[in-house]
C-alpha cells in the first residue's frame, strides 16, 4: 500500500506533493501519449481507480451532515467553499462492509453530470498511468460483474515508474457514470 | 462584463419588456372598450412601444420582425388618428399582433431566425384592416382658438381636438409659467394633476419670454370637470386656467370678446393673463412643434433614433433646422422611462447574497472573538472598541441585507398582466365571457418567486376557465350572470404573500372527488369516510388526479394540479382549495416573500441540528407530557384551548437516539395557510439569519427538507420544509404512501 508521501503531483493543489514525489514525477517516462491516468483509492481491502480527468479535487473529510430519508448510500452533505455537496459512501455503494473514518479517509469530488458529488473513500493511494496493455477488459471477470467495472488495471511494475520494488497489484477501474447510477 | 455578452441577448430582454408593456396597454384598451370609454393614452403608449420595437428590430437585422412592426405601427397610427374605429374585432387583431411579435422573438432567440408560419398571412390581414372614410368633423372655427395655434397642431393633436369637440368635452386653456431650471418637474406635476381629470391636447411655449429665467407654456386641455374642480385640483403656483368659449355662443364682435365673459382661475401668485392662446410668434414653428409633445416634455434620446433636442432647461427655444415637425414618438418609449434604472442579472444578486451569507458567518466568528477578548481583564479597552466595531459591522450588514432583498422585490403585477392576457385568450377560445378582477397587483415578492409563480397561476386560472366557470347556458339556468368572474387577489401577511384565485363557477363536488380517489386507489374507502370536506377537496392536488380520464369523470377539475402543488411547495409555499358546490372555488397560495435570506429558528433533535424558517413558526413552547393524548394513533395536545396535532421530529426522520430523550422537550408550532401542527424537538438554540441553498439533484426526492445552510465552521445545517412537514403530518399515511412512490430520487436504491 502506498503511503501518503507517494501521492502524485498530477493531483490538484488540495493534495500537496512532496519533494520526493516531484522527483519521481520527473523520472517518469513521458514518451507514451496513449497512457491513461487514473486516480487510485482504497475502499475496504480493495483497490479501485477512476479516470483522473473526472476527479476535480480531493478533500479531507469535512464535517458531514446526514440527511434523513436519503438513500442509504448517501453519507450526507458537506459544504465545499459554500457549495452544498452530496457525499456518497463508496463502501455502501459497492456493498463493502462499513468501517469508521480514519485520518486517511478522503472525499473525491467528481463531476456527476448535473452536479458535483463527493465520493467517500478510505484512502487515496496514487495515480496510475496505464498503457493500453496494462488494462484488461472487465469481461475477464466473467458475465456476472457489475456494470460499474470498466476494466482491470495491471500496472506492470513500480520499477518502470522509477520506483524500487516490483509489484503485481491489480486495481479495479471504475466507470463513474455506472457507479453513480448503480 | 457587458461587452462579452451577446448583444442580441440585450435586444431580446429589452424587446420582451416592450412586448410585456404592449400587452398591458392592450388590456387597458380592452378594459376601456368594455366600459364604453376610450383610452388615448394607452393607444399612444402602444404606438410608441411598437415604434421602438420597429427601430430595435431594424437595428438588429430582424427583417420579418421589422416588417410586422411596421405594419403594426401604421395601423396603430391610423387608430390613434381615428381613421380606424377601435372595435373588439380590431382589438383582437392587435392582441394577435402582440402575440405574434412575442413568438417571433422566441423563434429568433431559439433558432436565430425570426419567422413564423402565420406571419405572412397575418401581416396581410393586419394590412387589410379597413380605414373608414374621414367624417366631416366639427369646425374648429366654432371655438375661440387662435389660428396660429391650430396651424401648428400635429395631425394627431388635431384629431384629438376635433374628437373632444365632437363628443362635447369642454376645452380649457391653461397657462403655466415655470422657472427654466425646474420646468421638467413643474410640467410633470401639472401633467400628473391634470391627466386624471382630462386630456392634455397640446402644449407649447407662449412666446412671451419676457423673463429670462422662466418659460411660459400654453396648454390646450379637454376635460369634463367644471372650472372650480380644476381650480381645486390643479393648484400649482404659476398656473392659471380658462374656459375656451364657443364662438357661436357669443356675439361676433371680435376675437377678444370671449375673454370678457369667461371666469379666470388664478392661483395666488398667478398673474392676470390673456386667456387666449396665442400662436407662437417668438419661435419658429418647427421648434414649437417639437416642444409640445402631448405626453412627455423631456424625451430621452435613444440609440439609433434621431431625436432632436427638446427646448428645456438652459436652451428652451433653441431652434434646430433638422427638427421634424411630427414628434418622433418612439423616442420616449422604454428608454426614456428606464433612464434611472439598471437591468441586473438576478444571478449577480444571488452572488452578492452568497457573499453576504459568508459575511454573516464572519460576523458570528467576530462575535466569538469579541466575547473571548471581553473575558481578558488586561484587554478592556480593546474589548470595548472591538465590541463597538462589531456592533457597527452588524448594523451595516443587516442594512445591506435588506437593501439587496429590496432590490430583488418586484410587484406581482408583472405576472398578473400576463395572466390577464391569458384569461382573455382562453376565455375567447372557450367562448366564455369572463371578467378578470385583479387586486393587490402592487404586492411585492422576490423576483425568483414571481418568475416561478407564472406557471402555477396560469394553471389554476386556466382550470377555472375550462372547468370552473360554466357555459353561458348553464349559468343562466343557475340564475348566475352570463359573465363569469375570476378574482385574483394578492396581499402581504407578515412574511408571507397570499394569492387568492376565486371563481364564481360550478365549484368542486367533493363526493365525486372522493369516489374517484377511491376508485383509483389513492385513498382507501375507510379512510375516505374520515376525511373532512376540505381534505376531500384537497385530494385534487394528488398526482393520481392528473389524468384525462379523471378530468371527464369529474367534469374537469384537477388537470395537473399536482404540478401546481409541487411547484408552490418548491418555493416554500402551500396551496389550499375550498369550494362550495354551485357557488364557486377558491384557491389560496401562501408563499414566502423571499427565498434568499430567512430568519430561522435553530433547533436540535437526537443530537442533530435543524433550522426552520421563522416565518412558518407561530410560537415555541415547552411540551407538557401530561397533556399529550392519542387520537387514532396520532399524538395531540391542547394549546390555547385548541387541539394541536403533534409530530415528533425524531420519529418522522427516524433518527436513532444514542442517548435517551431529554426529560424536557419543546413544541415548535408550525402554522401555514390557516393550519397548524406542533413539531416536538429536544432543544431550541435561538434565531439566526440563514441563506438557504438547494440540495443537489441526487437528494431531490427527500421530503421535509427545504435545503441546507452554512452554519459557519464548515458545518452545514438542514432547513426543514415546514409546509411539506405540515402537509405530511395532516394528510396522514395515505398521502405519504402516494408521494413516496413518486419521489424516487435520482438513483434507485
Amino acid at each position: 500500500m502506498a503511503d501518503a508521501s507517494r501521492r502524485d503531483t498530477y493531483l490538484p493543489a488540495a493534495v500537496p506533493a512532496t519533494a520526493a514525489a516531484a522527483r519521481a514525477e520527473l523520472r517518469r517516462p513521458r514518451d507514451s501519449h496513449t497512457v491513461e491516468e487514473f486516480i487510485g483509492f482504497r475502499a475496504g481491502d480493495e483497490l479501485f481507480a477512476l479516470p483522473l480527468a473526472l476527479v476535480r479535487e480531493i478533500l479531507k473529510l469535512p464535517p458531514v451532515t446526514d440527511v434523513p430519508r436519503a438513500r442509504p448510500d448517501v453519507l450526507g452533505i458537506v459544504s465545499v467553499r459554500g457549495q452544498v455537496t452530496t457525499v456518497l459512501d463508496v463502501r455502501r455503494r459497492l456493498r463493502i462492509a462499513a468501517a469508521p473514518a480514519t485520518v486517511r479517509t478522503r472525499v473525491l469530488l467528481v463531476d456527476g453530470g448535473d452536479e458535483v458529488l463527493g465520493l467517500l473513500v478510505d484512502e487515496v493511494t496514487l495515480v496510475y498511468r496505464l498503457a493500453p496493455d496494462e488494462i484488461e477488459l472487465a469481461s475477464v471477470l466473467g458475465g456476472e460483474h457489475g456494470a460499474h467495472i470498466a476494466g482491470i488495471g495491471r500496472p506492470r511494475s513500480k520499477a518502470a515508474r522509477g520506483e524500487a520494488e516490483p509489484s503485481d497489484e491489480i486495481v479495479t477501474l471504475l466507470d463513474l457514470a455506472a457507479l453513480l447510477s448503480a | 462584463m457587458a461587452s462579452s455578452k451577446d448583444p442580441r441577448e440585450e435586444f431580446f430582454v429589452e424587446a420582451q419588456e416592450i412586448v410585456d408593456l404592449l400587452a398591458r396597454d392592450l388590456l387597458f384598451l380592452d378594459e376601456a372598450i368594455r366600459r364604453g370609454a376610450e383610452d388615448p393614452e394607452a393607444l399612444n403608449d402602444l404606438f410608441r412601444g411598437v415604434h421602438t420595437l420597429k427601430g430595435l428590430s431594424g437595428l438588429f437585422g430582424m427583417e420579418r420582425m421589422s416588417a410586422l412592426t411596421h405594419t403594426f405601427e401604421t395601423k396603430l397610427d391610423e387608430l390613434r388618428l381615428g381613421k380606424i374605429p377601435l372595435t373588439a374585432q380590431v382589438l383582437d387583431r392587435l392582441f394577435r399582433a402582440v402575440e405574434l411579435v412575442g413568438r417571433l422573438l422566441a423563434a429568433a432567440r431559439a433558432t436565430g431566425r425570426d419567422d413564423d408560419p402565420e406571419l405572412a398571412k397575418f401581416v396581410a390581414e393586419l394590412e387589410g384592416t379597413e380605414v373608414r372614410a374621414p367624417e366631416a368633423g366639427p369646425s374648429l372655427g366654432d371655438y375661440d382658438l387662435d389660428p396660429g395655434l391650430v396651424s401648428v397642431l400635429t395631425e394627431y393633436e388635431e384629431h384629438r381636438l376635433r374628437h373632444n369637440i365632437q363628443i362635447g368635452t369642454p376645452l380649457y386653456r391653461l397657462r403655466a409659467k415655470f422657472p427654466l431650471l425646474t420646468i421638467d418637474k413643474g410640467l410633470d406635476e401639472l401633467k400628473s394633476k391634470a391627466k386624471p381629470l382630462g386630456e392634455i391636447i397640446t402644449y407649447l411655449p407662449s412666446g412671451s419670454t419676457s423673463d429670462d429665467d422662466s418659460l411660459e407654456l400654453d396648454i390646450l386641455y379637454a376635460s369634463v370637470a367644471p372650472l372650480e374642480q380644476l381650480r381645486a385640483r390643479i393648484e400649482i403656483p404659476g398656473v392659471t386656467a380658462q374656459l375656451v368659449e364657443r364662438r357661436s355662443a357669443i356675439p361676433d364682435d371680435g376675437a377678444h370678446a370671449s375673454s370678457a365673459g369667461s371666469p379666470s382661475l388664478s392661483t395666488p401668485d398667478g398673474q392676470g393673463l390673456d386667456p387666449r392662446i396665442p400662436g407662437p410668434p417668438a419661435i419658429p414653428a418647427e421648434t414649437s412643434a417639437r416642444a409640445r409633445d402631448p405626453s412627455d416634455p423631456a424625451p430621452v434620446p435613444e440609440r439609433g433614433a434621431s431625436v432632436p433636442e427638446v427646448p428645456r432647461r438652459h436652451t428652451p427655444v433653441a431652434p434646430r433646422a433638422e427638427v421634424a415637425v411630427e414628434a418622433d414618438p418612439g423616442a420616449r418609449g422604454i428608454g426614456g422611462r428606464a433612464s434611472h434604472s439598471v437591468r441586473v442579472d438576478i444571478r449577480r444578486l444571488d452572488h452578492l447574497m452568497n457573499v453576504l451569507g459568508e459575511l454573516a458567518i464572519v460576523r458570528s466568528a467576530l462575535q466569538r472573538v469579541t466575547e473571548r477578548v471581553r473575558e481578558m481583564p488586561a484587554m478592556r479597552d480593546t474589548s470595548t472598541e472591538l465590541h463597538r466595531l462589531h456592533r457597527s459591522f452588524e448594523r451595516n450588514l443587516s442594512e445591506m441585507q435588506s437593501g439587496i432583498l429590496e432590490v430583488r422585490m418586484v410587484p406581482l403585477g408583472q405576472v398578473f398582466e400576463r395572466l390577464a392576457r391569458a384569461v382573455r385568450q382562453i376565455s375567447r377560445a372557450n367562448n366564455k365571457d369572463i371578467r378578470f378582477v385583479i387586486t393587490g397587483a402592487d404586492t411585492e415578492v422576490d423576483k425568483l418567486i414571481v418568475e416561478e409563480l407564472s406557471d402555477p397561476l396560469l394553471h389554476i386560472v386556466r382550470n377555472s376557465i375550462d372547468h370552473g366557470i360554466e357555459t353561458q347556458a348553464d349559468r343562466s339556468k343557475a340564475g348566475k350572470p352570463g359573465e363569469g368572474t375570476i378574482a385574483l387577489n394578492a396581499y402581504q401577511a407578515g412574511n408571507h404573500v397570499v394569492i387568492e384565485i376565486e371563481d364564481d363557477g360550478a365549484g368542486i363536488d367533493e363526493g365525486k372527488v372522493l369516489a374517484a380517489a377511491v376508485r383509483r386507489g389513492i385513498v382507501r374507502e375507510d379512510e375516505a369516510r374520515d376525511l373532512s370536506r376540505r381534505e376531500a377537496t384537497n385530494l385534487i392536488f394528488l398526482p393520481g388526479f392528473s389524468t384525462r380520464e379523471m378530468v371527464t369523470d369529474l367534469s374537469g377539475r384537477g388537470v395537473g394540479l399536482d404540478v401546481v402543488k409541487t411547484n408552490i411547495g418548491r418555493l416554500g409555499g402551500v396551496v389550499d382549495v375550498t369550494s362550495d358546490l354551485g357557488i364557486g372555488t377558491k384557491f389560496t397560495l401562501t408563499l414566502p416573500i423571499t427565498l434568499a435570506i430567512l430568519r430561522a429558528l435553530l433547533l436540535g433533535v437526537a443530537g442533530r441540528s435543524y433550522a426552520i424558517p421563522l416565518a412558518s413558526v407561530a410560537e415555541a413552547t415547552v411540551l407538557d407530557p401530561t397533556r399529550v393524548r392519542t387520537i387514532e394513533g396520532r399524538e395531540v395536545t391542547t394549546l390555547r384551548g385548541a387541539t394541536l396535532t403533534l409530530c415528533r421530529l425524531d420519529r418522522l426522520f427516524q433518527h436513532a437516539r444514542t442517548a435517551p430523550a431529554p426529560a424536557r422537550s419543546f413544541i415548535v408550532v408550525v402554522a401555514l395557510g390557516g393550519r397548524r401542527i406542533g413539531v416536538v424537538v429536544d432543544e431550541l438554540f435561538g434565531q439566526q439569519d440563514i441563506v438557504i441553498k438547494a440540495l443537489g439533484p441526487s437528494l431531490a426526492g427527500v421530503r421535509g427538507i427545504a435545503g441546507a445552510t452554512d452554519l459557519g465552521d464548515q458545518r452545514v445545517g438542514l432547513v426543514l420544509d415546514a409546509g411539506a412537514i405540515l402537509e405530511e403530518v395532516l394528510a396522514g399515511a395515505s398521502e405519504w404512501r402516494m408521494t413516496e412512490a413518486h419521489s424516487g430520487g435520482r438513483f434507485p436504491a
